[in-house]
Formats: C-alpha cells, structure tokens, sequence
C-alpha cells in the first residue's frame, strides 16, 4: 500500500555506539597476541602496566584533540601549548612545595584560556581552526621561548609522584588520565552541549540553520583541549623534573593518530574519547613490543605510519578539507 | 496571526522585496507562489528571522514581531523547513529533532529515554513509523522530512513555513503530508505552503499570494482564482499550453538503447526496457523506486551488477561516464548543485565541460572557440545571463538547469536522459526545457525523462515506463495514460 | 522567457567580463601588496633593498615557493600533502648518499624522482582508492620517509652534496640564482599547465566536486593521484636545491616546509575547500612569508618575537581573505 518507508535494519543502539572501538580492540589484540608469540615477558600485568603508564601523556592531549576533531575542527597548537605549561610549571614553582598548588591550578586555568581564545578567534575571525591554532601554535612557541631558551626551574621531589606514583598498584598518572577521559566521555553524552559538539561536526551548515550556538560550543571544545594541554604539560614536568621550552614539539601530529585509530572521523561527528584512549594505549603497546623485538627506533616509526594506514582503511572517511 | 506590511529587503545591487504585504491567518494554510528570483526565500528568511527588512513591519500573534535571530524566531513559535533540510546525516532520528532543544532531566543533563520516546510520540501523531535511533542518513528524502516537520513540533509551532515540501515527495506521500498538514491545521496551527506545484496549491490551500520580482501581485481566497490565472499572476503574461505540442505520430527509428536484465545498486533489478531514436520516454514512479539509480547505472555513474547495456548495437557489461558520453548518452542528473554543475566555474567551462577535447588544441584549452561555443548555445537557450564568463553559481535554478540542458544537448547524439528536470524552476523555464526536449526528440535522440510530476509525464512522453521497488511495472502509451493508470502501476505489485 | 538578468536572490557577485579593471585586480591585486612589503623593509634599512640582499631572498624564496606551488595542485584538488617537507629532506639524504657513485648527479636526479614518485602515487592511492583523508594519509607518510631515512642512514647522514647541486643551489648567473630561473621555468610551465590546459581545467572541476568531475566523464582518481605526484616531485626538486644551499645536509632538510607551504597557499588565497587557486597566489603567498620573516631579522627581533610575529600573520592574512572570500562567494 504506502509506500514502506523504512530504515534499513540498525543496530541495537547500544551496539551501534561502539562499533568504532571493535577496530582499536581488534588491534590491540592482535599486537598483543604477536607479543605473546616474541617473549612470555610480554603479557604479563607488570608490562601491560608499564605501557599503561607509558600510554599518559599521549593520552592526555589526545582526548582534548578528539572534541576538537569531533566538531569539525582541530587543534594544532597543542604542542607549544604543553611546552608552554611545563616550562611554567617547572619555573614558577621552582623547587618551592608551598607553590604546587597554585601553580598547577593557574597552569590548568591557563591552558583553558588558551583554548576559550582560539575558539574565540576562530569565530570572530571566521577563519578555520587549522589556520588559527596553527597561529596561535607559533605564537605560544615564541612565547615559551620568551620565558626560557633552555630548561628552566626545578620541579621539587614530591612532584614527581604525579609521574611516577602508584596508587593501589596502578600509576597515577595514567589512572588521572583515564578518569578525565570518562568524566569527557560522560559529558559528551549527557552534556546537551556535548550532543551539539557532535551535531556541529556533522553538519555546520545544518548547525547554523538549526541555530545551534556555535561559540559556546567550540568554547567548551577548545578549552577543554587547552585544559588538556595542560594536564599534558604538568605530567612532563613531573617526569622529567623540569620542563624544556621544545619538549612539546612532537605532540602536535601525534596527538592525532590515537584519535584516528580510536575510530573518530577526521571529518567530526562520530567517535569518542574512550577510543582515543585506547587508541594512545595501542600505540603505546605497539612500541613496547617493538622495543621487545629489538626493532631499531627508526623502524618504530614506520611501523606506527604503517598501523595508521591499516588502520584508516578500515574506517571510511566522508570527504572533507582535512 | 502573522501580518507583513510594506516589507522590503535589498542586497549590494538587487532589491530582493518592495513594499510586501502578507496576512496570515491562524489556522490556515496559506500557498506563496511566485518564480523563481520573485523573492520568496529573502520573505522566508525575513519571516524566519534569518534576515532583518529594511522597511516595513512585521506582526506575529497580535504582537509586534521584530526577530533578533532565528532562534528567536523559533521561541515565538515561527519554524521554518528548509528546501535542503537541516539535518545531520549521523546522527540519529531522535538526536536530529531534538538537538538545540535537548530534552533535559531535573539535573539539566540529557534525558536519552525521554527524548527516545517524545521523538516517538511526535512522529506517531505525525503518522509515521520510524526507527528513532536509525542514522538519518539511512532514511529516505521523504522520511527525512517527517524528522523536519516532527522537529518543528517540539516547541509550540504557531506557524510552520514549509519551503518546497513536495519537491522531492510524490503520490501517496503528498497525500499523506497533505492529511498531516490538515491535521495541524485543525489544531490551530498556520502554515506557508510555497510550492511551484499549482495542482496542489490548490489541493491544500485556503488563501494563495502570489510574488513577482518582489512584489505582491495578490492575494485570494482558492475558490476565487483558477490555474490560468495564478500562472498569469506569476509570469505576467498568459502562458497558453505548457506543454509544446505533440507530434502527430511519434516518430521513433530503431531501437538505441536496450537494456538486458540489468541490476543496479541495492534495489533496481531485472530491467529490460528499450528506446528507440525520437521517442520521449518517461520514466514514472514514487520516488524510492529506484529511477535515478537505473539512470546512473545507465550512464556507468555506479557499476551494474549483472545485465548488459546495448547502445547503438554494441552489448556492454559496463558501463562509464567516459564511455557513455563517447557513445553519445548524457545524464541531467538529479540534483543541480551538488552534481550536475561545476559550481566554482563560469558557464562556459559548464557547457564544455563533457567535451574538453574538442576545445583543446594540443593539451590547450582554446578560450576563444569556448566562448564561441558557449555564447551560441547562450543565444539558442536563452539563458539569461552577462554572457559566457557568468559564473553559474550566481544563476538562477531554471538558468542553471538550462546551463545543464544545453551542455548536454550539444553532444548527445543518442541517448539523454533527464533526472527531475524541472523540479524546482519557473514556469517559463520549464516551458523552455520542455520545448528543447521536443526539438531534441525531433533530431532523433532517444529522451528518457525521470519525473515525479505526472502531468508533466502525461503532458511529455509518447511512452510511459513505470517502476516500483526497483523493478518495471509495466508501460502506457502516452496518449492514453491518466493519473490513476499510472499510479495504479506505482503502487501495485508486479504486473504479470 | 524574459530577457533581463535574473539574478539569484542571494548576493550576486558583480560579474566582471575578463578584462576590465576590477576583474584584473581581483585576480592579480594580490602580488599589489609584495612592493608595499619591499618598501616597509626598504625603510627599515636601504640595505634591504640591495641587489645582493634582494637575491638572498630570491635564494630562501625559490625553495619554498617550488613545495609551495606543488601544495597548491594539491590544495585545489581538495587535499593536503604533509609529507613534502619529510620529502625535501628524502631527496636531500638521497642526494649525498649517492654522490660518489657512478652516473654521478644523473643518478642522484634519478633516484630521486623514482622515490618522489612513489610516494606521491602512495599518496594519491590511499586518498583515492581508500578513502583516507589526505591529512592522515599524508601524514602517515611523512612519517614512513621519516622512518626509512633514520634507519638508512642510522641517525646520521654523511656524504656530500654533489657539487652541481651545490651550484645549482647557491650559485648566481650574473647575479641571478640559479634556483630562482629554476624556479621561474617551472612556475611558467606550471602554470601553463595548471590554467590553460585541458588537464588543468579538470583539475579545477575535479577540485570543485569531484563527483560531477566523473560524471563529466573524467577519471578523478587518476586527476588526483597526478596532483599528489606532482606534488611530491617538485618537493623534491626543492630538497635537492636546498640541501645545495645549505651544502650540508642532516635528516631535517625542509623542517616546517610542510606547513609554510599550506600557509602560503592559504595566504595566497587557495581555498582549502578545493577548486580555487592560482600558482600566482601561491607565489605571492611564499614571498610574503620570506619578505615577513627578513624584516623581523632585521628588527633584530629574537627568535622567540619572531615565532610570535609569524603567527599572528598567518591568523591575520587569513582572516582577511577568508573576509573576501565570503562576501564574493554567491
């Protein structure tokens, strides 16, 4: 009679949500499995926790770059932002305990600023994020130079717990990590601002119809990823006890793959954080192995490049500028 | 419930509106006519809040109406559907109506099984059956626009501004818009119907206005206008026939094209149709029949899965738009801006666009020859325009669908098939396409013309092929096709 | 049908014919601004405009304007190539490795193309026939040279740098450097090619939507993937000549070429949606950044202002052309 209209068959919801992690699972899987065939050291908790913490810095900045690639945009300034927070954090508190506190709240608050000011270009401007954070990125590495050439400050011992620490047998670094990675992946679900970070990435233009309000979102988006940034930053500076004016360099590129790989589109509107995550620890897993395989370091490097393009191919990208 | 008076609108170097008035009462559903550039949408966007007028005030519900935004608009109760809907292909069915306006739990946070089951309730009183939590890109264009209309219901609608709802509906599901709309009517709501579709102004209407270049012509209650009348309202002069006369006999040759069991995509299945040279064959059917994909399959747009293809003898297996266009076929698809035309191009790379080689001297494109080129099929279509380096994207629909026409007239010497060709253009260039389709058959190409408009098809084609789910339901002759013989083949099961 | 002008409702552009005024400063107004640019580093200091000074800056152009026009094609066809820079430095490390041997620089030349070669079919195969945006693909093969180059050359590269190149690289012909007639012979060509022929036209239309590029009957993939090789060879070409210069070469040959490059083509008003552009603009766009960045060395400013100073401009010209963009789009 009437014409069935009908959708196709979906997925149960629940199920629909996380076919984007079978992907990272799958492959963390997989390199496990070869782990285990290379050296019985490798599954064992004691690695898996070492990677774990290994994992917390990639994590870090790569959950504040999902938001950003899930609403359409991105942030490349990330880098000098990390170099920018560890270089304060280690030189403002300089081997004085009574000024952790403060610091690192103001450090966070910084990082956060950053990113409502990016957003705010971004808008004003009407330019797309790549260009201004690509901007702003050079103006925070002159910044960071501003403040120091070389390593600068001291980090006081019990700083470094941040970095090093274990609680009830897990790092704490990581774990903080992991707990900021499902506060976001809860505010991203249940936040009616956090649906529309997603709606944006869809569809900008359907936004603007709908009339959703594009600054306050990329303002939550942006700064969270500068929040995050920071959060980068103090954890370096806990590992190395001192924080250097380039460390953050090569954060900016690489925060990209966990979020790939944790099945986000680059052309935003679908993933999550909890992908990203997991994505940061299979890379983390995958070097750990390759250190058990002897692998020179420069081949690292073509392995990961390798396990990215696997790993694309099996998600099909909608066609977009980035 | 929603008064214009003296509206104008003016943009660097045209006056969209002067001096509009438009009275809307509550609880009517109220037609806006006009071709196109007669300034209906800048009057939307105005209404809708997308726009501020620069003269002329503006009433909604007894009260003085001045939107700030469209947002603002919307919390007063005016909704707006576009033509291209403002959906968001990802996400679901419930997300996608109630986004920007989150059903919220008493912590503010997102209530996901309210909003599940109020997206339900809304869709059900609407009389729609839809999986909420299906992507709303799996949904088909007419489903699509149910989520549009259910979306708009969330809030209290007061009035509901419909842009070109049946541009992409047919048959049954007019109707089945039509009821809904009624169904709102009686509960009070008022609702803008613009269309270019007379027959169903005046199926749905109480009260029509009409716009031409941004001005009103007037405004009548539908039991005091006719069809004639309406179309003289908006073009200005009296149009006569549309439709340019038949021949007396269909000159048809022989067969060019035939197809042999052919499948397509996920639907279209066992096609054997045949063309012959001269012919106008439409190609009828409820949109979801699958028309549009046997034409891109056709013209080797997506790949056919099993069947052959014989085009001026030769069998093909497959099929690409590289050889189809060597073999003379061409393809006026379905959708202008988004596949038919190089947007960011001027009309001459438009018209050569298929048929860069004939402009090129040794890898060189020839400008001059181009030009030339573009500025007689210009003169021949009459396309209104500042001549061949008129960017299209600065054109109007019916200009621009004749851009189309025209690039492919001049190099099908076999086959062209026509996706919707006048869907969404003035009367007068639908009459002018209309007459090229006519002129070509007359040449001796084989026109195949998709359409959803059955006058249109009973007013064109000398054969009449009818597809439903995917499969032919069987064939009329032209003369003798009447609506209800071709929606029976529609909506019927396989004929035998 | 009428005759007037229909207009669309929506903000019409003012259509220039080809030839009037308007119509020449829209598309050629831009390259206004690099003599304005001279003259601000003119009177910052008469030196600034000294033959000798003006050739040095020819020397930093040439490099990068060559990765800038091949970043261009890409751009146009709706892309990205971040593996140009990892490119430059490919060819570089190719480049003394292979100076001794026999065949001399025509091996070098050969080899080079060949990995060039590859890598933009690479490139253009993962974006095409497998859907990877092209940042991500790019990137993930910027990091695969990366890769290959440390392991081959175990960290530190050695050799020299053939001594053609470094002519070729450094070297003047009365008071002309080479790299820039290098440069000017391939922007002609290039240009030929990219607006005049059939080729570059399908080009555009490809870049401007690839989907009625096909159904126009021409094969977008294959448009593509050339744009990406292109792309990838002239990143090459800009390796071997500036590692010439440099006359040393370490694995970072070309470090934030990549990036330089979109900024140039971006300032030089190539849309990163696709299907605008003009090798002019990309020109105009790498003199800029190389003009800019002089004058803040002669102010003395240290590096750190600079970083600062570079950044700011790059948000800023942005920022205006996508004004421009805006309000001339209909």
């Amino acid at each position: 009679m009437t014409a069935a209209v009908s959708a196709r068959m979906e997925m149960p919801w629940r199920l629909r949500k996380h076919t984007g992690l079978a992907g990272v699972l799958i492959l963390i899987a997989a390199v496990s499995l070869v782990g285990g065939l290379v050296s019985d050291r490798f599954i064992t908790l004691n690695n898996f926790l070492n990677v774990f913490e290994q994992t917390t810095d990639l994590a870090l900045v790569s959950i504040g770059q999902t938001l950003t690639i899930l609403s359409g945009g991105i942030d490349l300034s990330v880098g000098s932002l990390i170099s920018l927070t560890s270089c304060l954090t280690s030189g403002l508190i300089n081997n004085n305990p009574d000024r952790i506190i403060p610091v690192v709240i103001g450090v966070l608050a910084l990082g956060m600023l950053v990113g409502f000011v990016n957003a705010g270009l971004v808008v004003a401007l009407r330019v797309h994020p790549l260009i201004v954070t690509l901007g702003m990125g050079a103006v925070l590495q002159g910044v960071t130079l501003l403040y120091a050439l070389g390593p600068v400050g001291r980090v006081p011992r019990g700083f470094n717990f941040l970095a090093y620490g274990r609680v009830y047998g897990l790092p704490l670094g990581a774990t903080i990590a992991v707990l900021l990675c499902l506060l976001i992946a809860l505010a991203l679900r249940n936040l009616p601002l956090g649906r529309q970070v997603y709606a944006l990435g869809d569809d900008t233009n359907s936004a603007r119809l709908v009339g959703l309000r594009r600054t306050r979102i990329l303002m939550l988006v942006y700064g969270c990823s500068g929040f995050c940034c920071a959060a980068t930053g103090l954890y370096l500076a806990a590992r190395f006890g001192v924080g250097q004016p380039y460390t953050g360099v090569n954060y900016t590129l690489a925060s990209i793959t966990p979020v790939v790989l944790g099945g986000t589109l680059l052309s935003g509107g679908k993933g999550g954080v909890i992908g990203t995550l997991l994505g940061a620890f299979l890379i983390a897993l995958l070097n750990n192995l390759l250190n058990f395989m002897d692998v020179s370091k420069h081949y690292q490097l073509v392995a990961q490049a390798v396990i990215i393009i696997l790993a694309v191919s099996v998600y099909v990208e909608r066609r977009r500028t980035v | 419930m929603l008064t214009l008076a003296g509206i104008s609108k003016s943009f660097p170097g045209v006056r969209a509106l002067s001096g509009v008035d438009l009275k809307v009462r509550p609880g009517e559903i109220h037609g806006l006519l006009g071709e196109n550039g007669a300034g209906k949408s800048t009057l939307i966007k105005v209404i809708a809040g997308a726009y501020a007028p620069d003269e002329g005030e503006m009433r909604f519900a007894d009260a003085p109406a001045r939107w700030s935004s469209p947002r603002d608009a919307k919390r007063h109760g005016v909704h707006v559907v576009y033509q291209e809907f403002a959906l968001f292909p990802q996400l679901s069915v419930a997300e996608n109506i109630f986004v920007g306006q989150e059903r919220r739990n008493r912590l503010g946070l997102v209530d996901h099984a309210r909003t599940r089951r109020d997206a339900r309730e809304l869709l059900e009183r609407l009389g729609v059956l839809l999986d909420v939590d299906a992507a709303v890109s799996s949904l088909s264009i007419a489903d699509q626009q149910m989520v549009e209309i259910a979306r708009a219901m969330v809030h209290n609608v007061k009035l509901l501004v419909l842009d070109e709802p049946t541009a992409v509906i047919a048959g049954r599901e007019v109707a089945l818009l039509f009821d809904r709309l009624r169904r709102l009517r009686e509960s009070g709501v008022s609702v803008l119907f613009i269309s270019h579709r007379l027959d169903e102004v005046f199926a749905i209407c109480d009260r029509v206005t009409v716009l031409k270049d941004g001005r009103l012509v007037g405004t009548h209650e539908i039991a005091d206008v006719t069809r004639e009348r309406l179309i003289s309202m908006m073009v200005g002069r009296e149009l006569g026939d549309l439709f340019p006369a038949r021949s007396a006999e269909p000159r048809s040759g022989e067969t060019v094209l035939r197809t042999e069991g052919v499948a397509v995509g996920e639907r279209v299945r066992d096609i054997s149709i045949e063309l012959k040279a001269g012919e106008i064959v439409a190609l009828a059917g409820m949109v979801g029949a699958g028309r549009s994909e046997l034409a891109l399959g056709l013209f080797g747009g997506v790949p056919i899965l099993r069947g052959a293809i014989h085009l001026n003898g030769q069998r093909f297996t497959s099929m690409t738009p590289a050889r189809a266009i060597e073999l003379g076929m061409g393809l006026v698809t379905e959708d202008r801006k988004s596949q038919g035309l190089a947007m960011l191009l001027d009309i001459a790379a438009n018209i050569t666009g298929p048929a860069l080689s004939e402009v090129a001297r040794r890898g060189l494109v020839d400008r001059r020859l181009e030009n030339e080129i573009a500025a007689r099929e210009i003169g021949r279509y009459r396309i209104a325009c500042r001549g061949p380096a008129t960017k299209v994207a600065t054109m109007s629909g019916g200009n621009q669908q004749k851009v189309i026409v025209a690039r492919w007239a001049r190099i099908c010497k076999s086959v062209l098939i026509l996706d919707e060709p006048t869907r969404g253009i003035d009367v007068g260039a639908k009459a002018e396409i209309y007459r090229i389709m006519r002129e070509l058959a007359a040449s001796g190409v084989a026109i195949l013309m998709i359409s959803s408009e059955l006058t249109e098809v009973i007013g064109m084609a000398d054969r009449i092929i009818v597809m439903r789910a995917g499969r032919v339901t069987g064939e009329l002759a032209g003369r003798e096709a009447t609506e209800e013989s071709i929606m029976r083949l529609a909506t019927s099961e396989r004929a035998a | 049908m009428s005759e007037r002008l229909t207009t669309s409702v929506e903000l019409p552009r003012p259509d220039a014919s080809s030839w009037s005024l308007r119509a020449l400063l829209d598309r050629f107004g831009m390259i206004l601004i690099l003599p304005v640019l001279l003259g601000i580093g003119g009177s910052m200091s008469p030196a600034f405009l000294s033959l000798d000074n003006l050739s040095n800056l020819l020397l930093q152009f040439a490099p990068l304007a060559i990765v800038a026009i091949g970043q261009a094609f890409v751009m146009i066809v709706r892309g990205l190539d971040l593996s140009v820079a990892s490119m430059m430095a490919t060819a570089a490390v190719i480049a003394t490795s292979l100076s001794g041997s026999a065949g001399g620089v025509m091996t070098v030349f050969a080899a080079a193309l060949l990995v060039a070669v590859a890598v933009g079919l690479l490139n253009g195969f993962l974006v095409t026939k497998r859907q990877v945006s092209p940042f991500l693909a790019t990137l993930a093969t910027m990091i695969l040279l990366q890769g290959f180059r440390f392991a081959y050359t175990q960290g530190a590269p050695s050799g020299n740098v053939p001594a053609l190149l470094r002519v070729l690289g450094a070297g003047k012909f009365q008071g002309i450097p080479y790299n820039a007639l290098i440069l000017l012979a391939l922007a002609i060509v290039l240009t030929i090619v990219l607006h005049r022929s059939a080729f570059g036209r399908r080009i555009f239309i490809v870049g401007g939507n690839p989907v009625t590029g096909r159904l126009f009957g021409i094969p977008s993939d294959l448009i593509m993937i050339a744009c990406y090789v292109i792309s990838s060879c002239l990143a090459g070409v800009a390796g071997l000549i500036l590692s010439g210069y440099v006359g040393l070469v370490d694995n970072w040959v070309g470090q934030g070429y990549e990036l330089d490059s979109i900024v140039a083509c971006v300032v030089g008003q190539v849309s990163l949606q696709g299907g605008r552009g003009s090798i002019l603009g990309a020109l105009t766009g790498a003199a800029m950044i190389v003009i800019i960045a002089n004058e803040v060395l002669l102010l003395g400013v240290p590096i750190q202002v600079q970083l600062i100073i570079k950044g700011a401009v790059i948000v800023i010209a942005a920022a205006l052309y996508a004004r421009r963009e805006a309000s001339s789009v209909a």
